[in-house]
Formats: structure tokens, C-alpha cells, sequence
């Protein structure tokens, strides 16, 4: 909801000009009346209309300054005629009547441009543009033939303190955590210009080869192409670029040349995951100094321990860090960090990002849990000596192959049976390793159906799984954990639930069937519910303010913590959620880093102040009517290995993209290129 | 096929064709401005748009397939008004300087501009200064420039320099070298050729002539075994010249075929001649009547491959052709393994592969048409491209994918070591399991410097490749160990489902292979054919008896491709030409163009006239030129030789290697291409080993031929192997075109590049 003056915003009409207050209707959008905490904002315009806040502002500047961002600020136009002499014929006109010089016919010449545009750009961006400025000239007609005939400027035409801040959105990028510029990368391979497709990923997310396979996608959701047929591949595409560069052995495509002289400013970085990298990336492509500390032997974080071989080839992933790695950064492994050294940094480091993750697995909450029984082993210790051996060779350590009752340096799952409890990506993770290191038998006890773990993970995910083999039982919980003589986990007591609608019409709830519980034999419980962030290494002095669930807690714009210079991203800050999230916030975070180390402020780009209101405002508008493009053309779909090629081995399940799959698939993207601006 | 109706009229489409190739093949008009026939769509002028029943809007009809059932409006008003309107915007601002534009009556702008009958400037819009670039042979007028793209992806589609991009920027858009400041490229000149305005321009033509005062004569490009289609386009000069045409510029049909710049920029490599010299032709049939032998080159015709041949049959000449030769041995040995006339490699399944293997050849310059398509296979299917070579090329690094390095002379190694990891498992033939399995890896690998790990890469990158192609090089043809090579090469195309393309190193090595039964050394009294001799017919003018220049025949050519295509005369030849020769000795036909139909029908040619072989563009059947050889069985014999010892090139080596824009004495006599310095390019670790400096001017002799070159340090090169090139050579150049290409030559300083 906003309180606007007037507002054209997706198909509603406001229109409260000369209403006493009273009899205001508000916008049920989210407008940013409110550009910044002491900043209102006078108007908004956009692709789909505008809305006036301050009934004082210059509509016919606004729309003149919103024709000109269109020449001025988008990278992306310049691909058509319509749009590229359009766009500035839409300009010179309106700039034309602002300026006191306009005719009546330029009014029709406006519309006309306009129709040619709105039919036939590339674009959304030419597609768009005109739309508010249509509406401008419809509802503040009087005021632009007031112009026209009295020969007179618009108010607003010399002033000099009013900002026009535009920002370039699309849904896609909008949906995406770190706001990839998806129709650009997308657009590259659709020209065959691979490297213009890595530089346009990099531009806000670095790891490239990891994100173009591991990705939830969660752009995908909010493609404008899924009003027509179906959503574009958007993440596989992502590989194509980053494929190209590696294969080819070019030098590091860098979106922009990396400052070659390093500043003297210097950043400790906590954790070398997805987030950690990122950062380090950013700096050090704005010449900061940044030392990351790692407490495991390998980089990478997670996606190399936590994520398998088959989905995430480290080899590919080596690429994304070796990137960090090209922009001066010094990672130092094999050390954990604590509080002694949390106090160092804060002395010795201008700034301090803590990225170090959620590295808990939490408890499944059965009775007779004990951490250190034989044959209950955490998901996160289970993944770290599967992948440490698989990509690296490195051998389980002793106390774990004691406590687990492992006779090889490896885990072999030979004659065993495994349960694993979960139903999000880590537990498809656990099962089908357990899978690839041999067990007999291999079940997921999930609490709720077969429609949530689709949702929650993957729809190949979670087929993949079944082909491999895994035993799904669903709407079960472990309610007791049974063990033997030695104390070694021997059994569970399983209890089965039932989805009972609610007659009050509200969710359903899960409720226990009595005398359907039912024993499973077995050799491991490996809980994979849900990890937790480790927070042992904060002094205790600074009193650190901690989210409800246990993790740093930030704003959620600036990610720094309530110490001032220490920030946190990625789970640690959120909480265990996904790689694109961590990019995102990372990258964030580094771009407020960047400068409180030179100013010693915390502040936020217009770039980054629109890209919040746009998201609050959502970009995707699910019920939108796609016109100008041909339907039904399906999504294209890459190979994946047979169960029988990938179920015993670490093979790269997905196959990826052919480049003629990849081209076709690129062909269907619309470019939903938008452009919004507030003027404050 | 699927059935769409386009206005109307029902129209088949092939799978995964667009609406717009639909129409086009059915002859149905579409307007555009940015299609390009050859390159994906660009979808940036907008005027293709189309209705279709049942989708809401206008639908681009260059990107939207073409579906089963579909219902297509090309045209209607409100259609009409948005092409116009474009029209109007693209009108916008764009300087009315047609009478002095080199695209003037030959415009896409200007042809649209009147179709959509755009006759007042109802927009505006305010300009800025626009720059005008000036590259070598390349020129960019920004304020002309439609921003339509189509040689931004030309460069990077098709050529693979990806030389030029787009500066983005709305209005303020403009093409502009990619990466560097100046232009830097192959000067292909494809730029110039797809440009629909007069944007990008030849410099050399520039204010030279109207396009309707040309003429336009279609030929083959005799630069290269390519044998590319192009125009030359000629103009008479009236009185000044004697009433003689004189080439202004050579075009090609750029929407379906493709151009490098020898063949763009090398035309005027005529011989001119005042007239029939008596005196000079008496001499010639003296010289033919005590001759023991004619050595030729291997840019002549067929149809001059056939009289030679002739006049062998009937004075028992020996006919002496060291490249053509080499040639022969290679396919015939190939033949004997493939049980096949002819290799199954094509440019055609090049460009469609997904993986190809590039092996004894610097490809970019040796062959630029091979290069266009091994781009093509790399940008459309992602090709993986294993560029097997003893020097690194700088300029491939776009397409490589794995660059195998190999030490000078051991190509005979190396092929069979790839045999051996591509093919083992897939011979059902004992002898060939068995060389493969004997094969002494080890000595191999230690001598080629080839290692097991590096083999194992080439197998693993292209295991999921499923049409794979392998271009054998001149290293290879001229390579002593020739014939085993050949018969190595073979064993992919008979076992391996590969389709290997054996590079034919001059015009038209393949015609004249195929033609002559050849002789292998000159002997007793020597009549050369632009090349050196006791009595010599030369069409580089510096010869006995003047004969015509390549752009002044007609006659065919027969190309790597394996096809036969026709050449025409551009520039008239007032001289006497060998068939007149042949006719003095007997060996009669009115015009050599006679002999097109006599061509061996056994190895592979059809028995056609001239005048019936077709040479036209189509938009169904895109480029229709000549005639295919056909393929014949041949007898297999499956035995392979024991490797020989691989050798050993220690020190300093040269490497016969002209830069791209030369292919010898030909190009060299073009106006534009003739100031090229010949120089040798080195290494910095070259110049240690040779004990050279940058800038020294330096004496070689290869192969007993002696030349003065500049050596110059080229930064991207690697090694102790140096280019040199031999386009300078005029006729001696022959003398080497059959070495191996890789000579340990002395080289002596004799000053500085400027004395």
C-alpha cells in the first residue's frame, strides 16, 4: 500500500488530485513514497504506468527525464530501430514541449512512436517506455497543452534539485538474490558472443560455473516467459559463458579490469564458501586488500565439502575460486578462527565480513539422540568425508572412522543400511552418496509429502534419487532411536503421520496415526533437518545482536552487524539457505565495504536503494498478458547421464546444454528489460 | 516437414526453420534490414515482423520457427505502417550524401526507403559529432551506420577475428574495434561486404565508381584450393584506356558464401599484354617441338591441366608438378586405405562438426575458407577444436580448444598415436588391430613429445562428439613420410566414422592430381609453366611467352571441396593462351572450354559443358556452383608401413608460411596487397637461437632458393621456429612449394631493415 496523488501503477487509476485528504484512495502497490529513511520521494515512473507522491512535482519533466535515462543510463538498448531512434525521438520531443517549444503535432508524433514502439521493439525496455509517458499526455493533457499553447517551460525544466534515479531492472533480475543481469548473459549466447554473456554473469556473480549448475533457480519463478508457454532454462544457460572461457584457456574475463594498484586498505574475510569468495572477489577488484580464513583444508566452503561430485565437478568449481583468487587475494587455510583472533582483525583489519556459515547439523529431536553414538553421524561430518575423499584424497579422520566404525580411509557403505531424515537439498545430497558409496539400502524419512520435497528441492532432484534407488517414506518421523548391547545405533521407532484438513479452512495439519508406528533396522542415522551457525568464535564482549534462529543479525541491506565495521553474509546472516542467497549478500556487502573502509560510513549506491524498492515492489507481475511472441515453443531440456551411467560413480550427472540447445533455448528469452526511476 | 500457410499459401518448412527461411524459400517476400542468410538472426531492425493467427501482436518472423498448422500474415495496413514508420526512424538524421555514397544504387537504405515510400522527414531528432575511422583497407563512416549488426556477427560467426562490437548506447551507438584501438583483423574485408549502407567501405574503392557502372563478372577466387565464389567487377575506362575494362573491386554473394581478403582485395593480378607476340609464339613451338618435359604450377584450369595432359599422351612430355604431385601420392595411398577415389571430408561437414582435429597445418593463413568453417562448427555447436601443430597460433585461441604441440617432422608419429586413442576397439580388420596395438608408444611419445596424458585429453574432450571432423595439412602432404600419413588418415574416415579433409595446398592441386598422370622429376629440355625452365610461358609477365592471368580465363577449378566450379574471364587477354599452342601442335579444340566436358570421367568428373554447369544463389538452395566429384570405389589394401624413425630438427627452423592476404607471386601483383614486406617472423627465443635482432635484414636459402628478408620479433610466437614466407618469390616460388615445409636453413645477416 502507498499514498500517492495520482497513480497510473499495473492497470489501477488513482486519481486524487484536488480530493481532500480524507477521501484519498491508496495504491495497493508497494511505491517507494519513502526513497530513504529521511528522504521522500516525489514520483515514481516505470514500465507499467506512474505514480505521483507530491502533487508539486513536473509530470512533463518527469516523463522528459524518463525518455532520457532511456538513451542515457541502459546499457542494454541500442539492439533495435525502433527503439534506438525511437527512444531519442520520444526525447527530443518531450524535452521539446518541456523547453516551452512544443507544437500540438508533436503530441500525435509522440503517440505514433510510440505505437511503432510498443509493437515492434526488441526489447521490453522500447516496448515500455512509452507506456507512462501515453499516460501522462491522457491525464495531465491540460497541463502539457498549457505548455504548448502558452509557449512556456515546464517548472521544473531549469531546477537542479530534484534526482532522476533510474535503475535498469528485468523480473528475472529482480527475483535473482544478486540480481544477475540474466537477459544480457542470456542475450550473449544468443549472439554467440560467449565472453559478453561471462562478463554480463560476473557483474554481480562471480561463480559462474557453480551457479549455472547448482542454482534453485529461483529466477526461473518469476519468468515473464512462463505467461506464455514455460520459464526460460535461465541457470544452465549461465554455463555456457563460463564453459567457453575455461575451455578455451582464455585469461580471466573480468566484467570490469581489476584496479591494478592494490589500495592500502585491507579486509579479513571469515569462511571461503560462495559468500566469502564473493566478497573477496569485489574487493579485490576495487583494490582491497583481502585475507581469507579458512578452517578446512580445501576452499570453497560447502559447495565443495557439502555439495557432491556429481553435481558440482570440483574441477569447475576450482575455476570460480581460482577467479577470487585472481584479484590478489590471500587465502590462509587450516585455520580456525576464534574470538582472540575476531579481536586481532578488529584492531588490524580496516573491515571485518564474516562468512563462515552454518556448519551444525541440528538434531532430529528423537528420543535417545546422542551425538556420539556409533552410527548417528551428522549430514555436514557424513558430506565433509565423502567429498574430502572423492575430490581431494583426503582420508576420514581417525576419531570419525572410530566412532563410525569404518574399516576403509573412505566411506564405503557396503551391506549397510542408511536412513537419513530431511527433505531439503542437503539430505538428497546425503542419500545419494550413500548411494555411490554402496549401501545396501538407503531411506529418507520426510515429514511431509512428495509435492513439498519437489518444491523444497528439485523436481530432478528428487526423481533422480528415486531412479538411483532411494526409498522415500513419506509423512514419518523418527520418534525414538534404539540402540545395542555395545551402544551402537541399532534401530528406529519410526511414527507415520496423516494430513488432516482443518474445518476452519486454515492449513492442514500433520497428525499422528496411532498404531502405525513401525521399526527400521539399521546401521547409520544421518539427521540432515537443518544446520545451525557455529557461533563459538564471538567475543562474548560484544555483545553481538543474534536473529531469533541463531545467526548474525543485519538489516538485511548493509549486512553489517551491531558492531560497527564487522559485517556477516551468507548463512551465518540468514541462516542456512542457498548458494545465490550468500552470493547476493555478499556482494552486497562488499559494495558497502568498499567504501566504509576509505569514508568510514555506512551507505548504500541509488543502484542499490532502487534494486530493495524494486524488489518490495516486485518486478514479475504473474498475471501480465504476453503479447508479441509466438507461444508454445518448448523449453529445452539437456541431457542427463542414464541412472545406470552415474549411480556407482561421480560423473557430472548433467550434461548440459549443446550449443544448439542452448541457442534455441537463448532465442526464447523476451528481454523483459525495464526501467524505473524515482525522482526525489 | 511441417505445413505452415503464409499468405494465403501453404508452404513447406523443414524442422527448425524459421517463418522467415520458409518464406524465403517459397519465394515469398518478407522485408528486412539486419537478416543475414548466414549468421543467426539478429533481430534488430524489426521489419520482419509478421501476424499469426491465434498469437497476440506482431511476430518476429527472423527468430519465431516455423510451426505444423501455422497461419502467417506477411502483410497488412497496420503491418505497413510499422515497416514505415521504421523506415521513417531509420531515416532519421541519415546524411543525404547518396551521391557521393559507395553503396549509392546498391543500398538496402535507400531500396527501403522507397518501398515504403518515405518521402518527408516527419522526425528529428538532434545529432553529434560521429567520427569517421580509417583502417587499412578497412573505412567506418559512423553518421551512415544503421547499427544493423550484420558485420559484428559476421566477424564473430563466420571469420572468428570477433574484431569489431557494438559501443552500446541508444543513439549514441556505434561500431568500434573490440579490445584494441585501431582495428586489428585478418582485413577479410567481410565487414564491407554485409554492411546494407555505406557505413563500412573498402578504402581502396571509395569514390572510385557507382555500383550500377559496374559490371559484374561471376569467377572463382584463384588464390586458394578454396576456390570461393566472387565477382569481379569490372568498368570500362573509354578512351583513356583503350576501351579496356580494369577491375575496380571484387564482391561476393555475402548472404550465402564467404570471402577472405586475397580474394576481396588480391584481383588485379592481370597480365596485360599489347597484343599476339608472333615472334615470341614461334619460339614457344620450337621450345614444345625439342621439349623433354613441362613442369607446372597448380594455378591453371582443369580445362589447361587437360591439354597439358593431352599434349603428354600425344609427344610423351614428362609433366612435372611437385605440389599436384605430392598431392596425387597422398590421395592415392589415402585411397588404398579408404577403398575410396576420394576423401569424405567436406567444408560443409567441417563447419557442422562438433568436434574437429586440425593436424599439420597454420590453418588461418594456409587456408582461410577451412578457418571460416572450423569458426562456424566452434561457435554454432561449440566444437572442441584440437589444433595439433609444433607452433601455437595466437589467432585460433578463440576456437582452440586443446592445442597439442609436436616436435617438426614427427606428423607420422603423431597421427598414428591418435589412431591409436581415437580408434582402438573400433578395427575389425587383424593387420590394422595389431599395427595399433605394436605401435611403440613410448618412443613415440618421447620423440613427438606427445604425451599419454595429452592423448587421453583429446579422447575424453571429444568422447561425446558425434560427427567429428580432422583437416590433414600441407605438413602432412609434403611431409617425406607422405603416404603412410595418408594411409594413417584414411583409417578415421574407414574406421572411425570421421570425416577427414585433406587441405590441398594450391588452387588447383586437386584438378590437376586428378587430370595429369604426372611425372616426378624434370628431365632433359624444360618448358615451364610459370615456373622456371629452359623456355618459359609465364603469366606473371616476366616469362618467354606472356600467357593469361588467372582472372583472365575461363575454364574450372576443382576445390578441397571436392567440387568443380567455374571461373570466367574478366579482363580480356589479347595474347595467346596454351590452347592456341596445343592447337599449333595438334591437339585441337576451338576453345579450351572444349575440354570441360573431356574431363576424366573415371576419376570422378562429369561429362558437362561449361556453359550447363550451374553458378547461381538461391534463397532454397543457397549456394549452387559447379559440380560435386563423384566417389568412386577404389581397391583397399590394409597394410600400414612400421613407423619410420621419427627425426630430428635440432637449432634455428624456417617454416614456409606466407602471411594471411598472400598466397604467392599472384597476390603479390595485386595494387593493394604488392608494398607487403616480405619478413621473417620470429620468436624472441628464435632470434637467441639464430643469433638475430630485431630489425636485421637477413640472407636465407631454402631448398637452393635465396632470399633477403626483414626478421622481425613476433611476441605471440613461441620456440625456434620462424615464418617464412615465399610470396615474394615470383616463379622460384614453385621451386619450393612442395618441400617439406620446415627447413634448418643458414641464415646470414646482411644489415638493417632500412639499408
Amino acid at each position: 500500500m502507498a499514498r500517492v496523488v495520482f497513480s497510473t501503477w499495473r492497470g489501477e487509476f488513482i486519481d486524487n488530485r484536488g480530493k481532500p485528504e480524507e477521501e484519498w484512495v491508496e495504491s495497493e502497490y508497494k511505491l517507494p513514497e519513502r526513497y530513504e529513511a529521511d528522504r521522500d520521494a516525489k514520483a515514481f515512473i516505470g514500465w507499467d504506468g506512474f505514480a505521483v507522491f507530491d502533487e508539486s512535482i513536473d509530470v512533463v519533466r518527469l516523463g522528459t527525464e524518463y525518455a532520457h535515462t532511456y538513451q542515457k543510463y541502459s546499457e542494454a538498448c541500442g539492439r533495435c530501430a525502433p527503439g534506438r531512434w525511437g527512444g531519442r525521438i520520444l526525447y527530443d520531443l518531450m524535452d521539446k514541449i518541456a523547453r516551452g517549444e512544443g507544437e500540438v503535432s508533436d503530441l500525435e508524433h509522440l503517440k505514433e512512436v510510440s505505437r511503432t514502439m510498443m509493437e515492434t521493439s526488441k526489447c521490453e525496455i522500447g516496448r515500455t517506455v512509452p507506456k507512462p509517458l501515453l499516460d501522462m499526455m491522457e491525464h495531465y493533457h491540460d497541463t502539457f497543452m498549457d505548455l504548448i499553447e502558452n509557449k512556456k517551460k515546464s517548472p521544473d525544466y531549469d531546477k537542479e534539485d530534484i534526482s532522476y534515479i533510474a535503475k535498469v531492472t528485468a523480473p528475472c533480475m529482480d527475483a535473482c538474490p544478486t540480481h544477475v543481469d540474466i537477459p544480457a548473459y542470456i542475450e550473449g549466447v544468443r549472439d554467440l558472443r560467449y565472453d559478453d554473456s561471462l562478463k554480463a554473469t560476473r557483474k554481480s556473480m562471480p561463480l559462474a560455473h557453480t551457479c549455472g549448475r547448482v542454482c534453485p533457480h529461483p529466477c526461473e519463478d518469476e519468468c515473464r516467459r512462463a505467461n506464455l508457454d514455460e520459464p526460460i532454462s535461465i541457470m544452465e544457460l549461465k554455463r555456457i559463458g563460463a564453459d567457453y572461457e575455461t575451455d578455451r584457456g582464455f585469461e580471466w574475463l573480468h566484467p570490469e579490469e581489476p584496479a591494478k594498484e592494490k589500495t592500502d586498505k585491507r579486509v579479513a574475510i571469515v569462511g571461503a564458501g560462495p559468500a566469502g569468495l564473493t566478497a573477496a572477489y569485489y574487493l579485490g577488484v576495487r583494490g582491497i586488500q583481502c585475507d581469507v580464513y579458512e578452517e578446512l583444508p580445501v576452499l570453497g566452503g560447502e559447495v565443495a565439502v557439502g555439495v557432491p561430485q556429481y553435481r558440482m565437478p570440483i574441477e569447475k568449481y576450482n575455476k570460480d575460486i581460482e577467479l577470487a583468487k585472481s584479484v590478489g587475494t590471500n587465502f590462509i587455510m587450516n585455520t580456525k578462527v576464534d574470538a582472540e583472533m575476531l579481536r586481532k582483525f578488529d584492531k588490524e583489519y580496516d573491515a571485518t565480513l564474516l562468512a563462515f556459515g552454518t556448519r551444525l547439523s541440528k538434531k532430529v529431536r528423537a528420543k535417545n539422540e546422542r551425538d556420539d553414538m556409533p552410527g548417528y553421524w551428522g549430514a555436514i561430518n557424513f558430506l565433509d568425508c565423502v567429498n574430502l575423499w572423492v575430490k581431494y584424497g583426503i582420508p576420514i579422520p581417525q576419531e570419525v572412522r572410530e566412532q563410525q566404525m569404518l574399516d576403509k580411509e573412505y566411506v564405503d557403505l557396503t551391506g549397510k543400511t542408511v536412513v537419513c531424515v530431511g527433505g531439503g537439498f542437503t539430505s538428497m545430497d546425503v542419500v545419494r552418496c550413500s548411494i555411490r558409496c554402496n549401501a545396501d539400502k538407503v531411506i529418507m524419512l520426510y515429514r511431509r509429502d512428495e509435492k513439498t520435497i519437489i518444491r523444497n528441492t528439485t523436481y530432478e532432484e528428487y526423481h533422480e534419487a528415486v531412479e538411483e534407488g532411494v526409498e522415500f517414506i513419506f509423512h514419518s518421523a523418527v520418534e525414538e532411536i534404539i540402540e545395542d548391547e555395545n551402544g551402537r545405533l541399532k534401530a528406529l521407532k519410526v511414527n507415520r503421520f496423516e494430513l488432516v484438513p482443518d474445518p476452519g479452512g486454515g492449513r492442514p495439519q500433520l497428525v499422528k496415526i496411532e498404531g502405525a508406528d513401525f521399526e527400521i533396522e539399521c546401521d547409520y542415522l544421518i539427521p540432515a533437518v537443518s544446520q545451525a551457525a557455529d557461533l563459538g568464535l564471538l567475543p562474548e564482549e560484544w555483545e553481538l545482536e543474534l536473529t531469533s534462529w541463531g545467526t548474525l543479525k543485519t538489516n538485511g541491506r548493509d549486512y553489517m552487524t551491531s558492531r560497527k565495521g564487522l559485517f556477516a553474509a551468507g548463512d551465518c546472516e540468514y541462516g542456512p539457505m542457498t548458494i545465490v542467497n550468500a552470493v547476493g549478500q555478499a556482494r552486497r556487502a562488499a559494495s558497502v565495504i568498499s567504501r566504509f573502509v576509505h569514508t568510514g560510513e555506512i551507505t548504500l549506491t541509488d543502484e542499490e536503494i532502487m534494486e530493495d524498492h524494486l524488489r518490495r515492489l516486485r518486478v514479475y507481475d504473474k498475471k501480465e498478458k504476453v503479447t508479441g511472441w509466438l507461444p508454445g515453443l518448448p523449453r529445452q531440456v539437456s541431457e542427463k547421464l542414464g541412472v545406470d551411467e552415474r549411480k556407482y560413480n561421480n560423473r557430472e550427472v548433467n550434461l548440459g546444454f549443446t550449443q544448439e540447445e542452448a541457442i534455441a533455448e537463448a532465442e526464447r528469452c523476451m528481454r523483459c528489460y525495464y526501467i524505473a526511476m524515482t525522482a526525489v | 516437414m511441417i505445413t505452415l500457410t503464409i499468405d494465403g499459401r501453404k508452404v513447406e518448412a523443414k524442422k527448425g526453420e524459421t517463418i522467415l527461411q520458409a518464406a524465403r524459400r517459397a519465394g515469398l517476400y518478407i522485408p528486412t534490414m539486419c537478416y543475414l542468410t548466414k549468421v543467426k538472426p539478429i533481430a534488430s531492425c524489426r521489419l520482419c515482423v509478421v501476424e499469426v493467427e491465434g498469437a497476440d501482436g506482431f511476430i518476429l518472423s527472423c527468430q519465431a520457427p516455423a510451426l505444423d498448422g501455422m497461419e502467417v500474415r506477411t502483410n497488412s495496413p497496420e503491418l505497413f505502417s510499422h515497416r514505415q514508420n521504421i523506415m521513417k526512424l531509420y531515416d532519421v538524421n541519415h546524411p543525404l550524401e547518396c551521391g557521393v555514397c559507395d553503396k549509392s544504387g546498391a543500398c538496402d537504405l535507400q531500396n527501403k526507403t522507397l518501398e515504403f515510400g518515405v518521402d518527408t522527414q516527419e522526425f528529428s531528432a538532434r545529432d553529434h559529432k560521429r567520427d569517421l575511422r580509417k583502417w587499412q583497407f578497412i573505412g567506418y563512416d559512423e553518421s551512415l551506420c544503421i547499427l544493423c549488426e550484420k558485420c559484428v556477427h559476421v566477424c564473430n560467426e563466420v571469420i572468428g577475428d570477433d574484431a569489431i562490437e557494438i559501443h552500446y548506447g541508444g543513439y549514441n551507438s556505434r561500431i568500434q574495434p573490440k579490445g584494441t584501438e585501431e582495428l586489428e583483423c585478418t582485413n577479410c574485408g567481410e565487414c564491407i561486404a554485409v554492411c546494407p549502407v555505406g557505413a563500412m567501405i573498402s578504402t581502396d574503392f571509395q569514390y572510385k565508381a557507382n555500383a550500377w557502372e559496374l559490371e559484374k563478372i561471376p569467377a572463382t577466387c584463384a588464390h586458394c584450393s578454396a576456390g570461393c565464389a566472387l565477382n569481379y567487377e569490372r568498368k570500362y575506362e573509354g578512351a583513356l584506356e583503350k576501351n579496356e575494362p580494369k577491375i575496380y573491386r571484387v564482391t561476393n554473394e555475402f548472404e550465402f558464401s564467404t570471402l577472405c581478403g586475397a580474394g576481396r582485395f588480391g584481383y588485379d593480378f592481370e597480365n596485360r599484354v599489347a597484343g599476339r607476340d608472333e615472334a615470341a609464339f614461334k619460339k614457344a613451338l620450337e621450345a614444345f617441338r625439342k621439349a623433354d618435359t613441362i613442369r607446372f604450377t597448380s594455378r591453371i584450369t582443369n580445362e589447361e591441366a587437360m591439354i597439358l595432359q593431352r599434349l603428354k599422351e600425344k609427344y610423351g612430355y614428362r609433366l612435372v608438378n611437385k605440389d599436384a604431385g605430392n598431392y596425387r601420392k597422398f590421395l592415392e595411398a589415402y585411397a588404398t586405405m579408404s577403398g575410396k577415389s576420394l576423401f569424405n571430408g567436406s567444408l560443409e561437414s567441417l563447419a557442422d562438426a562438433d568436434g574437429i582435429i586440425v593436424l599439420g597445418t597454420r590453418i588461418l593463413t594456409d587456408n582461410p575458407a577451412v578457418r571460416y568453417h572450423i569458426t562456424m562448427a566452434s561457435k554454432r555447436h561449440n566444437a572442441r577444436v584440437v589444433y595439433m601443430h609444433p607452433m601455437e597460433d595466437e589467432e585460433m585461441k578463440n576456437v582452440v580448444t586443446q592445442f597439442v604441440k609436436y616436435e617438426v617432422g614427427t606428423e607420422e608419429g603423431v597421427l598414428a598415436l591418435l589412431a591409436k586413442t581415437m580408434l582402438e576397439g573400433k578395427i575389425d580388420v587383424k593387420k590394422i588391430e595389431g599395427f595399433l596395438k605394436d605401435l611403440d608408444e613410448g618412443y613415440l611419445s618421447a620423440e613427438s613429445n606427445v604425451g599419454e596424458e595429452e592423448l587421453e585429453a583429446v579422447k575424453t574432450s571429444l568422447a561425446r562428439c558425434r560427427r567429428i571432423a580432422l583437416v590433414v595439412g600441407e605438413d602432412c602432404i609434403n611431409h617425406p613420410r607422405a603416404t603412410q600419413i595418408a594411409r594413417l588418415a584414411a583409417l578415421f574416415e574407414r574406421f572411425g566414422g570421421i570425416s577427414v579433409l585433406p587441405v590441398a595446398p594450391k588452387t588447383n592441386s586437386l584438378g590437376v592430381a586428378l587430370i595429369c598422370d604426372l611425372d616426378d622429376e624434370s628431365e632433359g629440355y624444360t618448358i615451364g609453366y610459370n615456373t622456371p625452365g629452359d623456355f618459359v610461358l609465364s603469366s606473371l609477365g616476366e616469362g618467354d611467352l606472356d600467357m593469361p592471368a588467372l582472372n583472365q580465363q575461363e575454364g574450372t577449378f576443382t576445390t578441397l571441396n571436392k567440387r568443380v566450379v567455374p571461373t570466367n574471364v574478366a579482363l580480356p587477354f589479347k595474347g595467346y593462351v596454351l590452347n592456341d599452342i596445343a592447337n599449333a601442335l595438334g591437339v585441337e579444340a576451338e576453345f579450351t572450354i572444349d575440354y570441360t566436358e573431356r574431363l576424366p570421367k573415371e576419376k570422378g568428373f562429369e561429362a558437362v559443358r561449361f556453359d550447363d554447369i550451374p553458378y547461381y544463389f538461391s534463397n532454397s538452395e543457397g549456394e549452387v556452383r559447379g559440380y560435386e566429384l563423384r566417389r568412386l570405389k577404389h581397391g583397399v589394401d590394409s597394410s600400414l608401413e612400421d613407423i619410420a624413425e621419427l627425426p630430428e630438427f635440432n637449432g634455428p627452423i624456417l617454416y614456409r608460411c606466407d602471411p594471411v592476404l598472400q598466397f604467392g607471386p599472384q597476390t603479390y601483383r595485386a595494387s593493394q596487397l604488392e608494398g607487403e614486406e616480405p619478413v621473417l617472423y620470429g620468436a624472441q627465443q628464435f632470434a637467441v637461437a639464430a643469433k638475430l635482432q630485431e630489425g636485421m635484414r637477413v640472407r636465407v636459402n631454402v631448398g637452393g632458393v635465396e632470399m633477403e628478408r626483414v626478421f622481425k620479433i613476433d611476441p605471440t610466437l613461441k620456440g625456434t621456429i620462424a615464418l617464412n614466407p615465399t610470396f615474394d618469390l615470383g616463379l622460384s616460388e614453385d621451386l619450393l612449394s612442395s618441400n617439406y615445409r620446415y627447413s634448418q636453413s643458414k641464415i646470414e645477416v646482411v644489415g638493417q631493415a632500412n639499408e
